[in-house]
């Protein structure tokens, strides 16, 4: 096998050890973090962001590859690693999709791993966490730069595990690490629809690269193509949390505050986005597919921002509005607007990791205090935490000028302009939804910031029913809140959300200007262009009227949290809003319930009955009876040995005379 | 063919009271009537050597053998009270199962044909009994058995001394082989007291 | 010459039935004693289908069996009560159900 490699890097394709490099260097990081942890004490945390770090400046590198086009027309850098068996070869590819999701990777990423630096400062498994991290940096560049199918499924396999390291890192919380299980669980579903999409593409095409796969999209007839679609959907919905395979990730906030930061909001949850959107060739060729995926992604970002209406845990409401988020992004890819739904990917990539991190700075300053309900007043407290939230809040509701309005605004066009009849229902609901997300995330601002600080406040007064599990409350002689002692680790934490802050405010600019703008230049090659309806409602016309809804919204949040006279008695507001919460919201409109009846209940059935009867009564049973027959045989063959002398001599003469009878008649020929 | 049937019957009746009699010395009387009545058989058969034979050898020798036993085994308390019959209750159905096959093996037997040659494939004369050298006189027999059969003889002779060697050491006496007379009392004297001292069996 | 006036069938049913009535002796009767004599009346029966048959066809081998069977049944109704002699020596009963020692 390495002769074969040696052949491949060195022979007809393309040599990249940039594009190599990039792949590996997280996880060279990984092992050396695993393997000498315990050696390297805090040297881990800036070791494994050096080689994220180094991982971005290799994309970097790569961009003039990743962008060009090769002797044979394809698109990217296009590196050859093996062949296993005929049909199966396995390879990296950069194309320009690939180059955004790995930018994002690595440079957030790197960001994020600074910031978990100074996070996770005092934590026993500082060492174990940077490994994780790496890992999870290289399963999902595995992920997003493998140009077959099963190298993507091998990195979808490989996040799936990092998330659930990740998740349950502090394994000795069992809520942890029961997160970690469901969430872990549900992505093995969304494997399953991968793998038979692979079965299905493989027998038809005896290929897996995604050249082969696509090249063939014309000709696998309709049915099987939605099969098809709908098999890879089914995995996307369990990655990026949509409905119905979304109920493991409010749970998967268990994990550190910087590892809801990457993975379930910048990165691992965009994975179906990327899948979708790699695979455009196919999703193009058929309408049923788009339609489904771009109902699913559309019911879920509205069903996200009403459950985000009843969140009181600051990392709950963020993990709502990711659902939802991610939901327009599918909603965007599914119906065919893929400029679009990746610009969302890309925007929200930056400001939802500016608002956790923002979030993990109050955390931490609050001595690990998660419902916001206990705070408030944090305006002058926590200057720089609020400046980072508020930023976020404004581009995450769609306030023109900031990064989320461009890319919201596309996905929403895209609704009336892609599609066989444009998809009407879809537009009404992604700016319906426009508007409940800059209510909620305006409640989320001003109830954590305005007012009067509330942390000494008797928790069940404010409404709070099980203060233990809204995270640790603030020991009793603490009145106010308090800044992170560790002067370095707070620099740490501070910088990387720093840097944070222009990208979220003015990234969205390079999308202005439709046709022309250079977002729209850099994936003019990647994505296929139907023709376009033309809507009566002009993109502009658009942008007014969802800012115009953002506006109802953000009134509304203020007229509930922010006027003087509902700070003045925000805690008697706030507990008769947690009192009067309806119960389809709080228990999330019983999906939970649902999944549960469903698959959960029957399976530790049938564990049940294997376990306790089938096993000790039939198979078991089985065996004792082999035993219990071999005994009874035992024991009639011993019933003969009488030891009486006349017996044995009956015997004797018994038989003797059936011999003699026998060849009696033998000999008289029967008759 | 008269005499046929009348030594039957005595051969039956004897053998059933020699299996079914209650004292053992009735089971010898019995079983002394039988081979009496079956030399008499052998008589009408022109085996009048088989029939001296068998009085001498069977009812002079075996019998008085079995009568020397039954006295023998009679020294003990009550030596022929029997405790509880141990045999399965499916012994005696089985039995009649038996004696049902008997009946059956009679009559397939019966409806056999044998086919009796004239003269005598043995080569021997054919002749009224008591003339010599025909068929069944000593004679015949003696060159048959001196002849033809002479590794037969050998081997039952062997056979005899086998038997004697065996019941010797099964139930001989145990005293080994004394060189000298004197040392012989001496044993006997000992074996004596000890039985004396074990109170005796 | 003369052929048999019985004929030989009746012979054979008549040793047929000697022969089982021993075997009945040996496996009804617990005495010991007993059994070997039923033993003894089923080696009389085979003689007489020997003596029978030699007369059937005029061939003495049948003579030389009978002579070689008493031969044998002697030499094993000796070993056989010396065996019973052996065992029931110092007995109580003599009886042969007590003997059961090779049961199971």
């Amino acid at each position: 096998m390495p002769v074969t490699m040696l052949h491949h890097v060195m022979g007809v394709d393309g040599y990249y050890p940039t594009l190599i490099a990039l792949w590996l260097l997280p996880l060279a990081g990984a092992i050396v973090n695993w393997a000498f942890g315990p050696q390297l004490k805090r040297t881990a945390g800036p070791l494994g962001s050096a080689a994220i770090g180094a991982s971005f400046v290799a994309t970097l590198l790569l961009w003039g590859a990743a962008t060009q086009h090769s002797a044979d027309g394809a698109l990217g850098a296009h590196q050859a690693l093996f062949n296993w068996i005929p049909g199966w070869d396995f390879g990296l590819l950069i194309d320009p999709l690939a180059l955004l999701w790995a930018l994002i990777i690595t440079g957030v990423g790197f960001l994020i791993h600074v910031y978990s630096i100074g996070y996770m400062d005092g934590d026993n498994a500082f060492a174990r966490f940077f490994a994780y991290m790496n890992f999870f940096v290289f399963a999902m560049l595995t992920l997003v730069l493998s140009d077959n199918f099963v190298g993507l499924l091998v990195g979808w396999g490989l996040v799936g595990l990092a998330s659930y390291f990740l998740i349950g890192f502090w394994f000795f919380k069992p809520t942890a690490v029961a997160a970690a299980r469901k969430a872990f669980v549900l992505n093995v579903v969304g494997d399953v629809g991968i793998m038979f999409a692979i079965f299905a593409i493989f027998t038809a095409v005896h290929s897996i690269t995604f050249g082969d796969a696509f090249a063939f999209a014309g000709s696998y007839g309709t049915p099987l193509l939605f099969v098809i679609c709908l098999c890879l959907f089914i995995g996307a919905a369990a990655k990026s949390a949509q409905i119905p395979l979304h109920t493991w990730l409010p749970d998967a906030m268990e994990g550190p505050t910087p590892v809801s930061a990457l993975i379930h909001a910048a990165t691992m949850v965009t994975a179906g986005v990327y899948l979708i959107a790699r695979c455009a060739p196919l999703w193009s060729q058929n309408p049923d597919a788009q339609l489904l995926v771009g109902t699913i992604g559309g019911l879920t970002a509205l069903i996200g921002a009403i459950l985000g209406c009843a969140q009181w845990d600051i990392k709950r409401i963020l993990a709502y509005s990711t659902m939802s988020q991610i939901g327009y992004m599918i909603m965007g890819v599914g119906v065919g607007a893929y400029e679009g739904g990746v610009a969302h990917f890309f925007t929200h990539a930056f400001f939802k990791a500016q608002l956790f991190l923002g979030s993990g700075i109050i955390i931490h300053a609050l001595h690990d205090e998660q419902d916001v309900r206990r705070m408030g007043g944090l305006l002058k407290k926590l200057p720089f935490a609020a400046w980072a939230m508020g930023t976020g809040v404004l581009a995450i509701a769609g306030i023109p000028g900031f990064s989320g309005f461009f890319s919201k605004d596309q996905v929403i066009y895209g609704m009336l302009t892609h599609g066989p009849h444009s998809h009407p229902w879809l537009y009404v609901l992604g700016i319906v939804t426009a508007g409940i997300t800059a209510y909620y995330m305006c409640r989320l601002f001003f109830v954590t910031f305005f007012g009067a600080y509330r942390g000494d406040v008797d928790p069940s007064s404010l409404g709070i029913r099980h203060p233990e599990l809204a995270g640790t409350p603030p020991s009793d002689h603490e009145k106010e809140p308090e800044v992170e002692h560790s002067p370095n680790a707070q620099w740490f934490m501070i910088v990387p959300v720093a840097i944070l802050i222009p990208f979220t405010v003015l990234i969205g600019w390079i999308m202005f200007g439709g046709e022309n703008s250079p977002w729209a230049h850099f994936f003019e090659q990647q994505f296929p262009h139907p023709a376009l309806n033309v809507p009566a409602i002009s993109e502009g016309l658009t942008g007014l009227i969802t800012f115009a809804v953002v506006l109802v919204g953000i009134g509304i949040a203020y007229m509930r949290y922010a006027t003087a006279s509902a700070q003045s008695n925000a805690v008697e507001r706030l507990r008769s809003e947690s009192i009067h919460m309806p119960a389809i919201l709080t228990h999330a409109f019983g999906f939970d319930y649902a999944l549960d009846w469903l698959f959960v209940k029957p399976a530790e059935f049938l564990g049940r009955f294997f376990g306790r009867w089938l096993d000790p009564h039939v198979l078991d049973g089985a065996v004792r009876e082999t035993v219990i027959s071999a005994q009874w045989l035992g024991a009639l063959t011993r019933s003969f040995q009488t030891g009486l002398l006349r017996a044995y001599a009956f015997i004797l003469v018994f038989g003797a005379a059936c011999f003699i009878v026998y060849y009696a008649l033998a000999a008289g020929g029967f008759h | 063919m008269i005499a046929f049937w009348v030594l039957a019957v005595i051969l039956l009746a004897s053998a059933i009271w020699c299996v079914t009699a209650s004292k053992p010395v009735y089971s010898v009387v019995a079983l002394l009537l039988h081979f009496a009545a079956l030399a008499a058989t052998y008589l009408t058969l022109n085996a009048e050597f088989l029939a001296v034979i068998q009085i001498i050898v069977y009812s002079g020798a075996i019998l008085i053998l079995f009568l020397f036993v039954i006295a023998l085994l009679s020294s003990g308390v009550a030596p022929f009270s029997v405790g509880p019959n141990r045999l399965p209750k499916i012994a005696y159905p089985a039995i009649a199962l038996v004696l049902i096959a008997v009946g059956f093996l009679t009559w397939v037997l019966g409806r056999a044909s044998v086919a009796a040659p004239a003269a005598s494939p043995g080569g021997s004369p054919v002749g009224p009994a008591g003339t010599a050298g025909v068929f069944g006189s000593v004679s015949d027999f003696g060159t048959a058995l001196f002849t033809t059969y002479l590794l037969p003889f050998e081997m039952t002779a062997l056979i005899l001394m086998v038997a004697v060697i065996g019941v010797v050491l099964l139930a001989g006496d145990q005293t080994p082989y004394i060189a000298t007379k004197k040392r012989a009392e001496d044993v006997r004297r000992e074996m004596r007291e000890a039985i004396l001292r074990e109170g005796g069996q | 010459m003369n052929p048999m006036t019985v004929p030989v069938a009746n012979y054979i049913a008549l040793s047929a039935v000697i022969f089982f009535i021993g075997v009945a002796g040996v496996v009804v009767r617990r005495n010991p004693l007993i059994m070997l004599m039923s033993i003894e009346l089923m080696f009389n029966a085979a003689n007489l289908l020997f003596a029978a048959f030699a007369r059937a066809w005029w061939h003495n081998a049948g003579h030389i069996f009978v002579f070689l069977v008493i031969t044998v049944a002697a030499a094993e109704a000796a070993i056989g009560l010396a065996i019973v002699v052996t065992v029931f020596r110092s007995a109580k009963n003599v009886d042969v159900d007590d003997v059961a020692l090779m049961k199971g």
